[in-house]
């Protein structure tokens, strides 16, 4: 299992989009929306825990896009004529989206603490690394019901969908507070909202609300149970 | 064949997708140690009866066994190694992590090193699987199949796409696999293959087991071996009763014997002093091929015409022996009745 997720690791980190996409991007995204126009400090930390969210949103679904395309390869079905079990394969993947996340994190937090003069407490640092880290779970999971249900380009569509659209009407890459009214209500039930909430409340040196953590349970139930259908469907067949 | 003895054991397997029993009733044991080919035309069953073999499907009816037990579980346990059909390279990974991955699962694998010099391909270890060419992933895929040292090796048309030479050196590693006393079944559309590779062919046609045996026997089956030599002017009637002989044919002034025997046919005509030119050539496997995978597809023709081709007229053009179909030619039969 940890040799399965070190070589998937290695894979991930090695593909261009991936880097450029999933890392990269992020960041660049971070840096320029803080830094044209209004000059608020508040939002440059708001926005950092919303990029880094926004970036292990993006890491973690790209685990589903791994699956689509080892589907396609056969490379799953050559690892099903190896002593390695399906549900070995299944969770490694899993546990490959949740260090794969990782970088994405790491470097939005740096380029806030580093470029941005974002300054918290030591603890603040470590919990809203620790909590985005945690609260990419769910997207891992939408990403591999993804994967296992839809062919390798549709896997591609589809997560960008999933990504851009939850980013967006999440709040991941503009304040809610800039939504109209329907909209914000509609935020807040999103998992990307009350994801990037977990991280926000830290930075702002308070526990996350307990709303934010059913909402996000909710929605790992559902992500769950989403990957378990999808891998149910066509997992033993690839 | 004790129960001890066998790798591989179907019995009444039966695998239907739709309408199509892709395997139709395959009964089959295959004991340890023996080289065995699956050789069928296009759709004929085989990567149906493989995706059996190593507990990827599932039969609707009969039972599969590998070393006694389910595939699955055979599979478990790291006694088995594949080359599955149209698998591509896996992107972003080298040569060695990759064949060190896939050993890392078996409980007594072979050494990396080793892995990858059996399958010719210790200069490629540091490179990335995708950029190599179409025949090196091939070898890596051997490679990949054989890493875990597993006691059945099964390898889905391993060689389509591979160019004559590399198909070769591909030929040479599985051997050299074999020899090491690992059963090995491989499934191919290529005749020559399973004749030069394999201790054992079975053929598969219509999701059936047609014949099973020796390239050798197969030949037999479909008339041994051809002896050819100048007719000067000999009554073929006469050829045919020579013994071994299945069948005559006269084609531009030769004579051409499809015997059983060719040794006791050869030292027939020694005595009758009649060997000019004397040709022995073994009958082609195509010919057992199409003899033993035609015959479903159409009723069975019973040999209609009454006589050996016998021209009228000795210079009058001749028929030229006509291509693979020849088989079924009718005459042969006759002619053999004739011997009687």
């Amino acid at each position: 299992m940890k040799d399965y997720v070190r070589l998937e690791v290695r894979r991930t980190l090695r593909d261009p989009g991936f880097v450029i996409g999933g890392i990269g991007m992020p960041v660049l995204m971070y840096l320029l929306f803080t830094n044209l126009g209004a000059d608020d400090g508040g939002w440059r930390t708001g926005a950092m825990v919303g990029m880094a969210a926004y970036g292990a949103v993006g890491s973690a679904l790209n685990t589903g896009g791994g699956v689509a395309e080892d589907r396609a390869i056969g490379w799953l079905r050559q690892l099903r004529v190896t002593p390695m079990s399906s549900r070995e394969v299944v969770v490694g993947r899993a546990l490959t989206g949740s260090v794969t996340v990782v970088p994405a994190i790491v470097a939005v937090l740096a380029a806030g603490g580093l470029f941005n003069g974002v300054r918290l407490a030591a603890w603040q640092w470590a919990a809203v690394a620790l909590l985005l880290w945690l609260g990419s779970f769910p997207f891992t999971l939408l990403g591999l019901g993804n994967g296992y249900r839809l062919t390798g380009p549709a896997t591609g569509v589809a997560n960008m969908l999933c990504n851009l659209g939850l980013s967006v009407v999440g709040g991941l890459w503009f304040p809610v507070v800039l939504f109209p009214g329907w909209l914000r209500a509609v935020s807040s039930y999103t998992p990307t909202n009350r994801f990037a909430e977990l991280g926000r409340s830290v930075a702002q040196g308070h526990a996350p609300a307990a709303g934010a953590v059913v909402v996000l349970t909710a929605w790992l139930l559902v992500f769950g149970s989403y990957a378990v259908l999808s891998y149910r469907r066509v997992g033993t067949a690839v | 064949m004790t129960e001890t003895e066998r790798a591989v054991y179907f019995r009444g397997a039966i695998k239907a997708y739709g309408d199509v029993r892709a395997v139709d009733g395959v009964d089959l044991e295959i004991a340890h140690g023996e080289t065995v080919a699956l050789l069928g035309r296009n759709g004929a069953g085989k990567s149906t009866a493989i995706s059996l073999l190593l507990g990827l499907a599932e039969p609707d009816a009969g039972t599969v066994e590998l070393f006694g037990g389910p595939p699955q579980v055979s599979v478990r346990a790291g006694l088995v190694g594949a080359m599955l059909q149209e698998a591509r390279a896996v992107p972003r990974v080298t040569v060695g992590e990759l064949v060190a991955f896939v050993a890392g699962r078996y409980p007594d694998p072979l050494p990396v090193a080793r892995a990858l010099e059996l399958a010719g391909i210790e200069e490629l270890a540091g490179r990335r699987v995708d950029r190599l060419s179409g025949g090196q992933v091939q070898r890596v895929r051997f490679a990949v199949a054989l890493a875990g040292n597993p006691a059945l090796l099964v390898l889905d048309e391993p060689t389509a796409a591979l160019d004559v030479e590399a198909r070769h050196a591909f030929w040479e590693s599985m051997r050299a696999y074999a020899r090491r006393g690992h059963t090995v079944l491989f499934s191919t559309h290529y005749l020559e293959e399973a004749d030069l590779y394999a201790d054992r062919v079975l053929v598969l046609d219509h999701g059936r087991i047609v014949a099973d045996g020796t390239g050798e026997e197969l030949r037999r089956s479909a008339g041994g071996n051809l002896v050819t030599f100048d007719r000067a002017g000999r009554d073929p009637a006469d050829l045919a009763l020579l013994p071994g002989v299945r069948s005559v044919e006269v084609a531009g002034g030769r004579a051409r014997l499809r015997t059983d025997d060719s040794d006791a046919t050869v030292v027939a005509l020694a005595r009758l002093n009649a060997i000019r030119g004397l040709e022995v050539t073994p009958a082609s496997l195509d010919d057992a091929f199409l003899n033993l995978t035609s015959r479903e597809r159409e009723p069975v023709r019973e040999p209609v015409r009454s006589s050996v081709r016998e021209p009228v007229g000795a210079e009058a053009p001749e028929p030229v022996c006509e291509p693979a179909e020849s088989v079924q030619r009718p005459g042969t039969e006759t002619a053999r009745k004739a011997a009687r």
